[in-house]
């Protein structure tokens, strides 16, 4: 039922699933296009505060928005992930 | 005659009013843009001002006010809340940062510093932000604004030890659309002399970067949540003078925290939407409140009577407090927060303290559920963060000092607390929790 998601994208929807304790959510069921904010998985920007602080400390850098939007990287999982992937160190 | 107050104070062209795109903004230049601004709105009589852009929403604000419109604060942007904001205020209108970019991009010639605007003029129509209750407008002149903005001014400058003319730099992480936002992002800027730079920044990298940009002294304003999420972070900070805090109570170990990562003192301000800031104290060595100057207090039955100079007539704040002196006080609690139980009282705000002291908790919420949502009328709920423990564990704690009618029942162990984006915990959002824990909207 759901789309693909490559393996960083399925660790990283893990690490979402645990960092924000989204009971009821199974990582395999998240959709890699699907909003993450707002609509689909419905998280705000508290969220996404927690989600960077657990980022930092998984994969080794700080989540910097550089646009006016702060919340631009965190549109999918999948977007979310290819930016990991970019800046992660560890 | 009507009195008249300056626009833009000081009024020097050549003072600092913002920092963007990497650079200092002066006010003669700003007041070209405002003038820009000012030329393009419709003839209405109320800015819905939407911008994310704090120095587009500075420029809008200055220009809505210089034409004689007030602007509209909406608690939140959400598309159903700016309809009945809308429906309550014909006239209004929306701006974003669209608009006023393309006003922004047009020249223009000259424009003047000196600008007067009607003391009786209304300049900000605010609402409370629902955790009281219905929301409920507030409508503040330019007279009040100005006078609770220069309060706020003396707090800032006596904690910074600087003088009156003084450039002070600003970052905020809350929005220009929130009372507070305003008051420490838009109005110390506009009527105070101080600058502030254009971002809103969220995570901890980017409060770095933007504090790197400004020249010194630096005042972050923030909110608990922001800044419990940068005294977490492994992310290096630039020292600032000062940091600034209201929104949410925050408590005595996370103010000393930010004090030693961020350098300054942390200063904790005192204030509603009904009366503006009016009080602060150095939450990391004091417990009592500082009065803003000429701010009295008058306890009553219902609560707390707040007469300020820049108000016409005392507001009433649903907290109590107790007087220390004419200059300070201690919180009692929120009247909202007295609760009775079989005959006793207790206050909300005090179990949440008392959950909070247990060891292992990490943030938690009291709170009283209604008959609607639970089968027992007057049963009170929780809300707890604290990884590792068990319910059991904080019940036999908390049974300790609290009468067993104020037990929390459901005490529900979740995650994290559902705080919105200013760290605030609305009434609809725990209850929503309590149904379902650990699924935040």
């Amino acid at each position: 039922m759901s789309a693909i998601q490559s393996a960083g994208e399925r660790e990283l929807a893990e690490l979402i699933v645990t960092a924000l304790n989204l009971e009821g959510v199974a990582p395999a069921d998240i959709e890699p296009e699907a909003a993450l904010f707002k609509t689909g998985l419905g998280l705000d920007s508290i969220d996404a505060l927690e989600l960077a602080l657990e980022i930092s400390k998984r994969y080794g850098f700080q989540l910097r928005s550089d646009d006016e939007n702060n919340l631009r990287i965190f549109r999918s999982l999948r977007s979310l992930a290819a930016h990991i992937e970019r800046h992660r160190t560890t | 005659m009507l009195t008249r107050l300056p626009l833009f104070a000081p009024a020097l062209a050549a003072r600092p009013i913002a920092w963007r795109d990497g650079r200092e903004i002066q006010l003669g230049e700003f007041a070209l843009d405002v003038a820009a601004v000012a030329s393009t709105l419709p003839a209405r009589s109320a800015m819905l001002n939407l911008c994310e852009d704090r120095y587009r929403f500075l420029a809008a604000y200055a220009a809505a006010l210089s034409v004689g419109h007030a602007a509209l604060l909406p608690p939140t942007r959400t598309e159903q809340v700016l309809k009945e904001i809308e429906a309550a205020h014909p006239g209004s209108y929306r701006w974003d940062d669209a608009v006023v970019d393309a006003a922004l991009s047009a020249s223009q010639a000259a424009a003047a510093t000196d600008l007067e605007i009607a003391a009786e003029q209304i300049a900000t129509i605010g609402f409370t932000s629902g955790s009281t209750g219905r929301p409920q407008s507030y409508s503040k002149d330019w007279r009040s604004v100005n006078g609770s903005s220069a309060c706020n001014a003396r707090a800032i400058r006596a904690a910074l030890d600087v003088a009156d003319d003084a450039a002070v730099w600003i970052l905020a992480t809350v929005p220009p659309q929130h009372t507070y936002g305003m008051e420490f992002s838009v109005l110390l800027p506009l009527i105070a002399g101080m600058a502030v730079h254009a971002a809103r920044p969220l995570f901890p990298a980017d409060v770095a970067g933007a504090l790197n940009e400004l020249p010194t002294p630096r005042v972050l304003v923030s909110t608990p949540v922001h800044l419990r999420a940068l005294v977490e972070s492994p992310q290096p900070f630039p020292q600032v003078a000062l940091t600034v805090s209201a929104t949410a109570p925050l408590d005595r170990a996370l103010a000393r925290e930010v004090e030693a990562k961020l350098g300054g003192r942390l200063l904790e301000i005192f204030g509603s939407t009904e009366t503006c800031a009016f009080a602060s104290r150095r939450t990391a060595q004091d417990e009592l409140w500082k009065l803003h100057d000429g701010v009295r207090l008058e306890s009553t039955a219902e609560g707390t009577l707040v007469a300020a100079p820049w108000n016409r007539q005392p507001i009433l704040l649903q907290d109590h407090v107790e007087l220390h002196g004419t200059g300070e006080f201690r919180v009692q609690g929120r009247n909202a927060d007295l609760i009775e139980v079989a005959g006793k009282r207790a206050s909300l705000a005090d179990l949440t303290r008392r959950v909070l002291a247990i060891d292992g908790v990490q943030d938690a919420v009291v709170f009283q559920p209604g008959a609607e949502a639970v089968a027992t009328i007057r049963r009170l709920a929780a809300l707890v963060v604290a990884p590792g423990r068990s319910v059991e564990q904080i019940h036999e704690q908390l049974a300790a000092s609290v009468d067993p009618a104020f037990l929390p029942r459901p005490l529900l162990l979740v995650d994290a607390l559902p705080r919105n984006e200013l760290g605030k915990l609305p009434r609809a959002a725990l209850l929503a929790a309590l149904v379902n824990p650990n699924f935040q909207g």
